[in-house]
C-alpha cells in the first residue's frame, strides 16, 4: 500500500517538478516520471489480483473526517490498472501532440495531467464518503482546466463551463446519496453503509438512484450526457482520450461500489438500469452517425459503449435480483470486459483522431480522405481500433459484448414474462446497436482515410505523424490483438472484481471459462484461415494487374467532389429516424443567371439540449434577469446586502432555537 | 466425421454456384427462354479467376485485402451452421451471435472497400447496404433468439427441436420462421425485389454496384461470398423443415431438395415480381421484423399462455 502513496505522490509532484525542466525535456521527464508511478501503484495492483488479499490503510484526520481508509480490493485493482497502463500512454503521446503548440504555455496543462491521474487513483481506493467527494471534485476541476487547454478560443471556454455545470449537478446528486447514508449509519465510512440499507429496502432504492444519477451523469447516461459531444472536441487529444477511455468510468467505478454497497438491488432498480443503458446505447450510436465532426462522432459513439457497459451492469444486477448467479456473472463480466476493451479501443481511436488532427488541422471528416496513402500507420491503427470498437471478431472488442449477449440469452430462459420481453427487447436493440456501430465506423474510416483528397486539408499532408506518437498507439493495437486472442486470461483477469457482486466460485464457472477459451481458439483460427487464403490467393495467381482510373461509367473526368460523403453515407439510414433529431440547414441556393456563391450545410442538433436543456437555460436566463438590478456595481450597496443578510441570519437563529 | 466434413466442404464449393444457375433456369422457364446451363455460374468463376486484373488507382490496400476476409469471414460463419449433414462442425451456446458478427466482419471490410474506389456508385452502394443490414439483423435475432428461448438451448440444434418443444404452435411458429429467413435470403443475397442482379449500372442497385471495379479472381471471391452467404440462411430453412433423427444419406437427399426448392422459389418470385422502389424498400424489411415479431408473440403465446 506504501508504494500506492508513493506512486501518488510521484505524479503529484511531477507536474510542479517539470515546470523547472526545459521545454523541449518537459513532456520526456513528465512521461518517465509518470511510468516509474504507474508502476508503484501497479505493484500493489497486481499484488491484490493476483493473491486476494485487500491492501487497507487508514489515516486518523480526528475531528476533520475521522478515520479514513484507503482500501484496494479486486474491483478497485481492476480500475488501478486500467486508470494507470492507460494515463502513461496519453502521456508519452502527448509530447508529438503537443509540438504543434510551440509557443503556447504547457506549464499548468502538465501540473493538471498527473494530477488527474492521481485524483482518479484516490477516486478509486479512498473508503471515505467526505474524502471520496474531495478527490471526485479534484478528479473534475483538473480535467476543466485540461479541457480548456485552448483557452484563448471562445467556444473551447464555453464547452469546458458546460462541462463544469454538468460535473457540478452530477457531485450534487453523489452529496445527497452519501449524506442519506452517513445520516443513517452515522459515520463516512463506506464499510458501515451497506450495514444500514440491509433492512431498508426503500431506502436503498432511493439511494441507488440518486447515485446513479450522479455517477450516471460523470459515465454519460442519457439524458445527462450532454457534456460529452461538447469537452471531447474541445480538449486536446490525449486528453480526450483519457477523459474517454478512462475518467468517465470512474463514474461507472462509482455505480459499481455503490452496488457492492447495496448488495441484492431491488428488480425495479435493476430494470431502469438496463433499459437506461439500452436507450444510452442507442441514442448514441445514433448521434455518432450523423455527426461529421470526429471527436463529436468518437464523443457519442463513447455514449453508446458507456450503453453497451451499462447493459451489461444491469443484466448483473437482475441476475441478483432474480437470484441467478450465472446471469449476474455473465453480465459483470460483460460490462467489466467491455469496460477494459473499451478503454483500449476507444482510446487507440481518439488519439488517431488526434494524429489526423495534427497533420490536417481539421476535425471535420468532410474535409479529409485519402489518408491511408500518406498516413498509412495512422490509418492502419485507426482501422484496427473500429473493427474492435464494432464488436467484430476475432479483435477483443467481441468478447466483451459476447458476455453481455450470453448474459441476456441466459435471462430469458428464467421463465418470467416480463424479463423474457425485456431481455429479448434487450438482444434485439444490441444486435441493432452492433450494426449500426458497423455503419458508423465504416463512415469514419473510409470518409478519413479511402478515396481521395476532400480539400486541401488533406491533399497537403506529406507524412505520416511522427514515431513518438505512433509508438504508444501501436502499443494499444497490440493490446487489441492482445486481449482479443489471449481472451482467457483477460477473462480470468475480469472475473476477480466480479466476485465483489456474486460468489464465482459457488457457480460452476467452467462453462463460461470454455466458452472463453474457444473465442480464443476461435481468434487463432480465424486469423490462421486469412493467412492460409491470402498464401492460396497469391500462390495462385498468375495474373497481370493493370492500374487504371475508377469505373465511372465510361465518364472518366470524375474528381474529388463527386465522392460520395459522409453526409450521403449515413443519409439513408437517418432518413428513416428523421423525428429523432432536429436538422438545422443553412443552405444558400445558386441564383442569377451567373451564381456568385452557393452552400449547404446541415447540421444534427441533439434532440435533447434543443428541447429540453436550450429551453430550460432560456428560462433560467430570463428568471435570472429579473435580478440584474441588483448588480449595481457600487460598493456600499454590496456591505449594505451583506448586513442584511447577517440581521436575518441572526435574527433566524434565534427564532429557530 | 471425415465424410461428413467432405461433404459439406463439397456442398461449399459448388452448391452457391448450382443454386444461382438453377434460380436463372427458372426465371428462363418463366420467361419462356431455355436459359444458360446450371452450371454456368460455375463456370463464370472459373474463368474469373483465371482472369487479369484491373485495379483502380484510388484503391489502397483494403481493396486488396477485402474479398479474402469476405470469403474467409462467410466459410468461417459456415462452420456454424448446420449444413447437409445435419449438424455444424462447431456447436456453441451463443453461436447465433457469432455468426452474425462473423459475417458481420466480411461486410465491414466490403463496405470500406466500395468506399475505397471513391466512386460515387460504389459509395452509394457501400450507404445502402449498411443501412438495410442494420434492420435485417435485429429481426434475425429475434427469430431465431425467441425460438431459442422456446427450448431453452442456445445453440442452432434449437431450430431443429421447434415441433417438440411447441406443439401445435410448432407448426406456425416453423412457417412463421421459414418466412422470415426466406425474406432474409433475398435481403442479404441482393434479390429482387430487394436488388436487382441482373442489371449493371442502375442507380438502384446495392450489391452488385458495391464491386463495380472488383475483377479477376477479386470478384470471382466476391460471387462466390455472396452465394455462399445464401447457402448459409436456406440452411437454416432446411434444418426447421427436416425432422430430425434421419438417416445421414436421406438428411443429405432432403438437405439437397430444399435448396433446389429455395432456388426455385427465388427464381419464381424474381420472375412474378418487379422490384420494389429504393424509396419503400425499408417497408418491405420491416416486413421481416414484424414478422419476426410475430414469431416472438407466438413463443411467449405458447410459454406463458398456457
Amino acid at each position: 500500500m506504501n508504494s500506492f502513496f508513493t506512486g501518488i505522490i510521484i505524479l503529484i509532484l511531477s507536474g510542479f517538478a517539470v515546470s523547472f525542466v526545459n521545454r523541449n525535456f518537459k513532456i520526456l521527464v513528465l512521461s518517465l516520471l509518470n511510468t516509474i508511478a504507474a508502476c508503484f501503484c501497479l505493484i500493489p495492483a497486481m499484488k491484490v489480483l493476483v493473491s486476494g488479499k485487500n491492501l487497507i490503510s487508514s489515516f486518523d484526520f480526528n475531528s476533520l473526517f475521522g478515520v479514513v481508509n484507503f482500501r484496494i480490493d479486486y474491483l478497485a485493482a481492476f480500475f488501478i490498472v486500467i486508470i494507470s497502463v492507460m494515463s502513461v500512454i496519453s502521456v508519452i503521446y502527448s509530447r508529438g501532440y503537443l509540438k504543434s503548440y510551440a509557443d503556447k504555455n504547457i506549464d499548468a496543462h502538465l501540473v493538471f495531467f498527473p494530477m488527474l491521474v492521481a485524483s482518479m487513483l484516490a477516486v478509486v481506493t479512498c473508503q471515505n464518503a467526505i474524502v471520496f467527494l474531495i478527490c471526485w471534485e479534484i478528479m473534475s476541476l483538473s480535467s476543466f482546466f485540461l479541457v480548456i487547454f485552448e483557452n484563448e478560443k471562445k467556444e473551447v471556454l464555453k464547452a469546458g463551463i458546460s462541462y463544469l455545470v454538468f460535473m457540478h449537478f452530477s457531485v450534487i446528486f453523489i452529496m445527497l446519496a452519501f449524506a442519506l447514508l452517513s445520516v443513517y449509519s452515522k459515520s463516512f465510512d463506506f464499510s458501515s453503509f451497506s450495514s444500514v440499507l440491509e433492512g431498508h429496502k426503500y431506502l436503498a432504492n432511493v439511494v441507488f438512484l440518486l447515485a446513479f444519477i450522479g455517477f450516471g451523469t460523470k459515465a454519460g447516461f442519457v439524458p445527462f450526457h450532454n457534456w460529452l459531444p461538447k469537452a471531447h472536441p474541445a480538449a486536446p487529444s490525449h486528453v480526450s482520450g483519457i477523459m474517454s477511455g478512462v475518467m468517465i468510468k470512474t463514474g461507472l467505478y462509482g455505480i459499481l461500489r455503490v452496488i457492492s454497497i447495496v448488495g441484492t438491488p431491488s428488480k425495479s432498480v435493476s430494470f431502469i438500469v438496463f433499459i437506461v443503458s439500452l436507450i444510452t446505447a442507442l441514442y448514441g450510436i445514433l448521434y455518432a452517425i450523423t455527426q461529421n465532426d470526429i471527436k463529436k462522432l468518437l464523443a457519442y459513439s463513447s455514449i453508446e459503449n458507456i450503453g453497451i457497459i451499462g447493459t451489461g451492469l444491469g443484466i448483473g444486477m437482475l441476475g441478483l435480483s432474480y437470484h441467478q448467479s450465472l446471469v449476474a456473472i455473465l453480465g459483470f463480466s460483460g460490462g467489466l470486459f467491455h469496460i477494459l476493451n473499451h478503454s483500449v479501443f476507444k482510446e487507440l481511436l481518439f488519439l488517431s483522431a488526434g494524429s489526423v488532427y495534427t497533420r490536417t488541422h481539421t476535425r471535420n471528416i468532410e474535409k479529409l480522405g485519402g489518408l491511408i496513402k500518406t498516413m498509412p500507420n495512422t490509418a492502419v491503427l485507426f482501422l484496427i481500433a473500429s473493427v474492435s470498437i464494432c464488436a467484430l471478431p476475432p479483435l477483443n472488442g467481441f468478447v466483451g459484448e459476447f458476455l453481455i449477449y450470453l448474459g441476456m440469452f441466459n435471462g430469458l430462459a428464467s421463465n418470467n414474462f416480463f424479463t423474457m420481453i425485456v431481455m429479448l427487447f434487450g438482444i434485439a436493440c444490441l444486435a441493432l446497436v452492433g450494426t449500426m456501430a458497423v455503419l458508423c465506423f465504416t463512415k469514419a474510416f473510409s470518409i478519413i482515410f479511402l478515396g481521395l483528397p476532400r480539400s486541401e486539408h488533406s491533399s497537403n499532408v506529406t507524412e505520416d505523424c511522427e514515431s513518438s506518437m505512433i509508438l504508444p498507439m501501436s502499443f494499444l493495437a497490440v493490446l487489441i490483438f492482445g486481449i482479443g486472442l489471449f481472451s482467457i486470461v483477460a477473462f480470468s483477469l475480469v472475473l476477480k472484481p466480479v466476485s465483489v457482486f456474486v460468489d464465482v466460485n459457488q457457480y460452476n464457472i467452467l462453462s463460461a471459462l470454455s466458452l472463453i477459451g474457444f473465442i480464443t481458439l476461435y481468434a487463432l483460427v480465424f486469423l490462421t484461415m486469412l493467412g492460409l487464403v491470402i498464401f492460396i490467393k497469391i500462390k495462385t495467381s498468375k495474373c497481370k494487374i493493370s492500374i487504371q482510373d475508377t469505373w465511372g461509367c465510361g465518364y472518366d473526368r470524375a474528381n474529388n467532389k463527386m465522392q460520395y460523403s459522409a453526409s450521403s453515407y449515413a443519409s439513408p439510414f437517418l432518413s428513416m429516424l428523421t423525428p429523432l433529431f432536429k436538422k438545422v440547414f443553412d443552405i444558400e441556393k445558386p441564383r442569377k443567371l451567373f451564381p456568385e456563391s452557393s452552400h449547404f450545410n446541415l447540421q444534427f442538433e441533439d434532440i435533447e439540449e434543443a428541447y429540453l436543456i436550450n429551453p430550460l437555460v432560456k428560462y433560467d436566463e430570463w428568471f435570472l434577469s429579473k435580478f440584474e438590478a441588483l448588480q449595481s456595481g457600487n460598493i456600499q450597496s454590496y456591505i449594505k446586502y451583506g448586513l442584511i443578510f447577517l440581521i436575518i441570519i441572526i435574527v433566524g437563529s434565534l427564532f429557530i432555537k | 466425421m471425415i465424410l461428413r466434413l467432405i461433404a459439406d466442404i463439397i456442398i461449399l464449393l459448388f452448391a452457391p454456384f448450382l443454386m444461382a444457375g438453377l434460380i436463372k433456369k427458372t426465371k428462363a422457364f418463366w420467361g419462356g427462354r431455355k436459359g444458360p446451363s446450371v452450371f454456368q455460374p460455375l463456370y463464370d468463376f472459373i474463368k474469373l479467376w483465371k482472369k487479369d486484373y484491373v485495379i483502380s488507382k484510388t484503391t489502397s490496400g483494403v481493396f486488396r485485402i477485402a474479398p479474402v476476409v469476405m470469403i474467409v469471414s462467410v466459410l468461417f460463419a459456415s462452420m456454424f451452421i448446420p449444413l447437409a449433414s445435419g449438424s455444424s462442425v462447431v456447436s456453441v451456446a451463443g453461436g447465433l451471435i457469432v455468426f452474425a458478427y462473423t459475417l458481420s466482419i466480411g461486410k465491414f471490410f466490403a463496405l470500406i472497400s466500395a468506399m475505397d474506389t471513391g466512386s460515387s456508385f460504389e459509395g452509394m452502394g457501400a450507404s445502402r447496404e449498411a443501412c438495410f443490414t442494420s434492420i435485417v439483423e435485429p429481426a434475425f435475432f429475434i427469430t431465431v433468439g425467441s425460438i431459442m428461448a422456446l427450448s431453452g438451448n442456445y445453440t442452432f440444434d434449437s431450430l431443429r427441436e421447434i415441433f417438440a418443444n411447441a406443439g401445435h404452435y410448432g407448426i406456425l411458429i416453423a412457417i412463421f420462421a421459414v418466412v422470415v429467413l426466406f425474406l432474409m435470403i433475398l435481403i442479404e443475397g441482393s434479390r429482387v425485389p430487394v436488388d436487382d442482379p441482373a442489371t449493371h449500372l442502375e442507380l438502384t442497385m446495392i450489391h452488385e454496384v458495391m464491386i463495380l471495379d472488383n475483377s479477376g479472381s477479386d470478384l470471382a471471391l466476391y460471387t462466390w461470398a455472396n452465394g455462399i452467404k445464401m447457402l448459409l440462411i436456406s440452411s437454416l430453412i432446411a434444418f426447421i423443415i427436416i425432422p430430425a433423427g434421419l438417416n445421414e444419406w436421406v438428411n443429405v437427399l432432403a438437405y439437397l431438395g430444399v435448396m433446389a426448392l429455395i432456388s426455385v422459389i427465388i427464381g419464381t418470385v424474381e420472375s412474378g415480381m418487379a422490384r420494389i422502389r429504393m424509396s419503400h424498400v425499408f417497408e418491405f424489411i420491416f416486413i421481416m421484423s414484424s414478422l419476426a415479431l410475430v414469431v416472438f408473440a407466438l413463443v411467449t403465446a405458447k410459454m406463458f399462455g398456457g
